[in-house]
C-alpha cells in the first residue's frame, strides 16, 4: 500500500494467473482399456513465467500440455483458463478462445505446406476476421520478430528445420496469445538450431511472453525460470 | 485466405486433379447427353408433326402409320364425305410410291439412277416439305430435295426421268419430268429419296386412279380436332388419328427411352459422388495432421470444411464445364448415328441442345460435388484434436 502506483501494478501483473490446473485426470480409452495419461495434476501458470515439463517419455507432458491450452478436457478436476472452465464449454468455444489467448507450437511445425511464410502467420489473423493489409503488416511484423524478415514468400518446404520452427512460433504469436504452449519444439532440430529456439523463448520471455515447453531436451530446460516434472502421470517433486 | 489454400492444393497435386478432372467431366458429358435425351426427343417429335398445321390424318383401315403399300380407293367419294363433315378446313391427299429416278440414258459416267419415293401431292394442300428454291410442282414437273438435286448434278428447268419400280403391270413405266423446286421434305428418313410430283400424274403413271395412301386434314380454327376425328370415323370406312394422339403414342413408345436416360443420367451422377468422394476422402486422410493442427489453433470447424468442400467444388465447377461441352459434341455423334435408325424421320432430333439441360446438369453436379467433398471434410472435424495431435506426433 505504501508502495508507488507504478510498483503495484507491476506486482498485480505478474501474479496474474493464466491458467490453473485443479487435480487433474485424464483417462484415455486405448481399444476398450482405459489408460490413466494423468492422474491427479495441479498446477498454475502465471503471466511471464517461462515453465519447463520435463519427464520420461509417455509421462504425460503433451497430455498435460492440451489440457492447459483447452485442446482437450480432463476426465475430472478443472482446468481454469483466464476466469473460464474449459470443461464447461462447447467444442468451438474453447477454439475460439484458443485462436485469441493460446498459441501452440507443434513438435513437427505443422505449417501449411502450400502457404508461404507469411500466408502461414497470417492464418490464425484472418481467422479473426482482420482486413488484409493490417493482416500482412501484422504477420510481417512477427516475422522480423522471429528473425526471419527474409523469408516472407517462401514456403515451408524451402525453408530450414529451425526457420519453420519459428516461423511457427510467428505463428503461435499472432494474436498475442496469453501462454505459448510449445511440446518438443526442438524435437526435430539439431542442438544448433535448438539453441537459437531457446534465445527466441528467453527473449520473447524477457518481452513479456509467458511460455510453457514440454520438452525432453536440457538445455532448452535448463533456459527455463521454473520447472516442473511429470512422472506417471504425476507431478513429481 | 483458405480458398487460395485450396486452389493450391489442387494444384500441386497435378496428375491426381488433372484423373479428378477427366473423370468428373466424361461423368458430366453423360449426364448431359441423358438430360438432352430424355427431354429433347418427344419435343422434336411433337415439333415435328405440328410444323405444317395439318392436326389429323387419315390412312387406310388396319394399316401402320407410315406404311407406303397400302391405299384408300374411291377418293373421290371420299372427298365428298370429308367435304361435308364440320370442321374440315383443307384436305391434302397423298399418295407415295416406289420409283426410279433416272439422269440421262446411262452413256455418260455421271449418268445415274436410284430408288425414289415419289409423293403424289395437290401443291395447294400440302404438309411433306418445305419449299426452299422454285416452285412447287405441276403437270410434268418433279421436286427434289437439296442432296438429290446435288448428287444428279440437276439445276432448276433441268430434265430427269421418272420410272415406276413395282407393280407387274405398270412396272417400267416411265416420265420425263422438268425441275421445278429444290424442297426440304419433313419427314423423310436418312438415306431416303422423296420426290414431289403432282398427285394425278403419278396415279396415272402407277394405275393406282382414284386412290391415295393417306391425306393430311387441316382442322377449322374453330373445331375441335378430337371431334372432327370421331365424325368422320363414324362416316367413312378409313383411319383417322388425330396428330396428338400420334404425338401420344411416339411419346409412349419413348418414355422407355426417357426411362433409360434417367436411370443413366443417374448412375453417372452416383459415378461422379462416388469419384469427388474417393479423392477428398484421400486428400483430407492425407492431411489430418494439419486438419488437426488448425483445430488445434482455434481455426474454426466451419472454416475447415468450407475450404476441403471448395476444394471438391472448384473440381466440379471446371470439370463440369468441360464436361458439359464435351456432353454437347458426344451428342452431336450420337445423334448422327441415332438418325440413321430406318424409317425415322431424319428431322427427329434424339438429342435436343436447352438451356435448361445444361443448367440442370450443371447444378446437380455441383450439388452433388459439395456433398461428396463435404462428407469426408466434416468427418475429419469431428474427430478429437488431441487424439489426431497424438497419432501424427512421433
Ligand atoms: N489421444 C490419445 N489417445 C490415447 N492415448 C493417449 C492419447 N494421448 C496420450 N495417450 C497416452 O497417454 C500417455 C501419455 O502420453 P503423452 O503424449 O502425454 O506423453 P508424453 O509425456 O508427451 O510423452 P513423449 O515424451 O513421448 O511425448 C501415453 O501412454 C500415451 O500413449
Ligand atoms: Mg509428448
Amino acid at each position: 500500500m505504501t508502495d508507488t502506483v507504478g510498483s503495484v501494478n507491476l506486482e498485480a501483473d505478474s501474479d496474474r494467473t493464466i491458467v490453473t490446473a485443479s487435480d487433474v485426470v485424464r483417462e484415455y480409452r486405448m481399444s476398450g482399456v482405459p489408460v490413466r495419461a494423468l492422474r491427479g495434476v495441479s498446477l498454475s501458470v502465471a503471466e511471464r513465467e517461462f515453465i519447463a515439463v520435463m519427464g520420461p517419455s509417455g509421462s504425460g507432458k503433451s497430455t498435460l500440455l492440451h489440457l492447459l491450452g483447452g485442446v482437450d478436457v480432463a476426465t475430472s478436476g478443472r482446468v481454469v483458463f483466464l476466469g473460464q472452465d474449459f470443461g464447461r464449454m462447447s467444442v468451438e468455444a474453447r477454439a475460439r478462445l484458443r485462436l485469441r489467448k493460446v498459441g501452440l507450437v507443434f513438435q513437427r511445425f505443422h505449417l501449411l505446406p502450400m502457404l508461404t511464410a507469411l500466408e502461414n502467420v497470417e492464418l490464425p489473423i484472418a481467422a479473426l476476421g482482420v482486413r488484409r493489409a493490417e493482416r500482412r503488416d501484422r504477420a510481417a511484423s512477427l516475422l522480423a520478430r522471429v528473425g526471419l524478415d527474409d523469408r516472407l514468400g517462401h514456403r515451408p518446404g524451402e525453408l530450414s528445420g529451425g526457420q519453420r520452427q519459428r516461423v511457427a512460433i510467428a505463428r503461435a504469436l499472432a494474436n498475442e496469445p496469453a501462454v505459448l504452449l510449445a511440446d518438443e519444439p526442438t524435437g526435430e532440430l539439431d542442438r544448433a538450431t535448438s539453441h537459437g529456439v531457446l534465445e527466441l523463448f528467453q527473449r520473447l520471455n524477457s518481452e513479456g511472453t509467458t511460455i510453457v515447453v514440454a520438452t525432453h531436451d536440457p538445455e532448452l530446460a535448463a533456459g527455463a525460470s521454473r520447472h516442473v516434472e511429470v512422472v506417471d502421470g504425476r507431478i513429481g517433486s | 485466405m483458405l480458398a487460395r489454400y485450396s486452389v493450391r492444393e489442387l494444384v500441386h497435386r497435378p496428375l491426381r486433379t488433372i484423373l479428378a478432372l477427366l473423370g468428373v467431366a466424361v461423368a458430366t458429358a453423360m449426364l448431359v447427353d441423358m438430360l438432352m435425351l430424355a427431354g429433347g426427343i418427344q419435343r422434336s417429335f411433337a415439333e415435328l408433326l405440328s410444323a405444317r398445321g395439318y392436326e389429323l390424318r387419315i390412312s387406310p383401315k388396319g394399316t401402320l402409320p407410315f406404311d407406303t403399300e397400302a391405299t384408300i380407293p374411291n377418293f373421290a367419294s371420299l372427298m365428298d364425305t370429308l367435304a361435308a363433315t364440320n370442321g374440315v378446313a383443307g384436305v391434302g391427299p397423298v399418295l407415295a410410291s416406289a420409283v426410279i429416278l433416272a439422269h440421262g440414258d446411262g452413256a455418260a459416267p455421271s449418268d445415274l439412277s436410284v430408288r425414289a419415293i415419289a409423293l403424289g401431292i395437290d401443291p395447294t394442300e400440302q404438309g411433306l416439305f418445305r419449299l426452299i428454291d422454285g416452285e412447287d410442282p405441276v403437270e410434268n414437273e418433279v421436286l427434289l430435295d437439296q442432296p438429290t438435286a446435288e448428287a444428279f448434278g440437276v439445276a432448276l428447268g433441268d430434265m430427269v426421268e421418272m420410272r415406276v419400280a413395282g407393280g407387274l403391270d405398270v412396272a417400267g413405266r416411265s416420265a420425263q419430268m422438268r425441275v421445278s423446286g429444290i424442297g426440304e421434305f419433313l419427314y423423310a428418313a436418312r438415306g431416303d429419296v422423296p420426290i414431289a410430283v403432282p398427285l394425278e400424274e403419278l396415279q396415272l403413271l402407277t394405275g393406282k386412279l382414284d386412290r391415295v395412301s393417306f391425306a393430311m386434314i387441316r382442322v377449322a380454327e374453330d373445331a375441335e380436332a378430337e371431334a372432327v376425328r370421331t365424325e368422320l370415323a363414324g362416316a367413312a370406312r378409313v383411319e383417322v388419328v388425330t396428330l396428338a394422339g400420334i404425338v401420344a403414342q411416339a411419346n409412349e413408345r419413348l418414355s422407355y427411352f426417357r426411362q433409360l436416360a434417367l436411370i443413366l443420367g443417374s448412375v453417372s451422377l452416383i459415378v461422379t459422388s462416388l469419384l469427388v468422394g474417393t479423392i477428398m476422402a484421400v486428400s483430407v486422410s492425407e492431411r489430418l495432421g494439419t486438419i488437426a493442427a488448425l483445430r488445434a489453433i482455434g481455426i474454426s470447424r466451419r472454416s475447415i470444411v468450407g475450404s476441403l468442400t471448395a476444394e471438391s467444388l472448384i473440381l466440379c465447377a471446371l470439370a463440369g464445364a468441360a464436361g458439359l461441352g464435351l456432353g454437347v459434341i458426344v451428342a452431336e455423334y450420337l445423334e448422327t448415328i441415332l438418325s440413321d435408325f430406318p424409317g425415322l424421320p431424319l428431322a427427329v432430333e434424339f438429342f435436343v441442345l436447352r438451356p435448361e439441360s445444361l443448367a440442370t446438369a450443371y447444378v446437380l453436379l455441383l450439388a452433388v460435388g459439395s456433398v461428396a467433398g463435404l462428407v469426408p471434410a466434416w468427418r475429419a472435424t469431428q474427430l478429437e484434436v488431441a487424439t489426431l495431435l497424438h497419432a501424427e506426433e512421433p
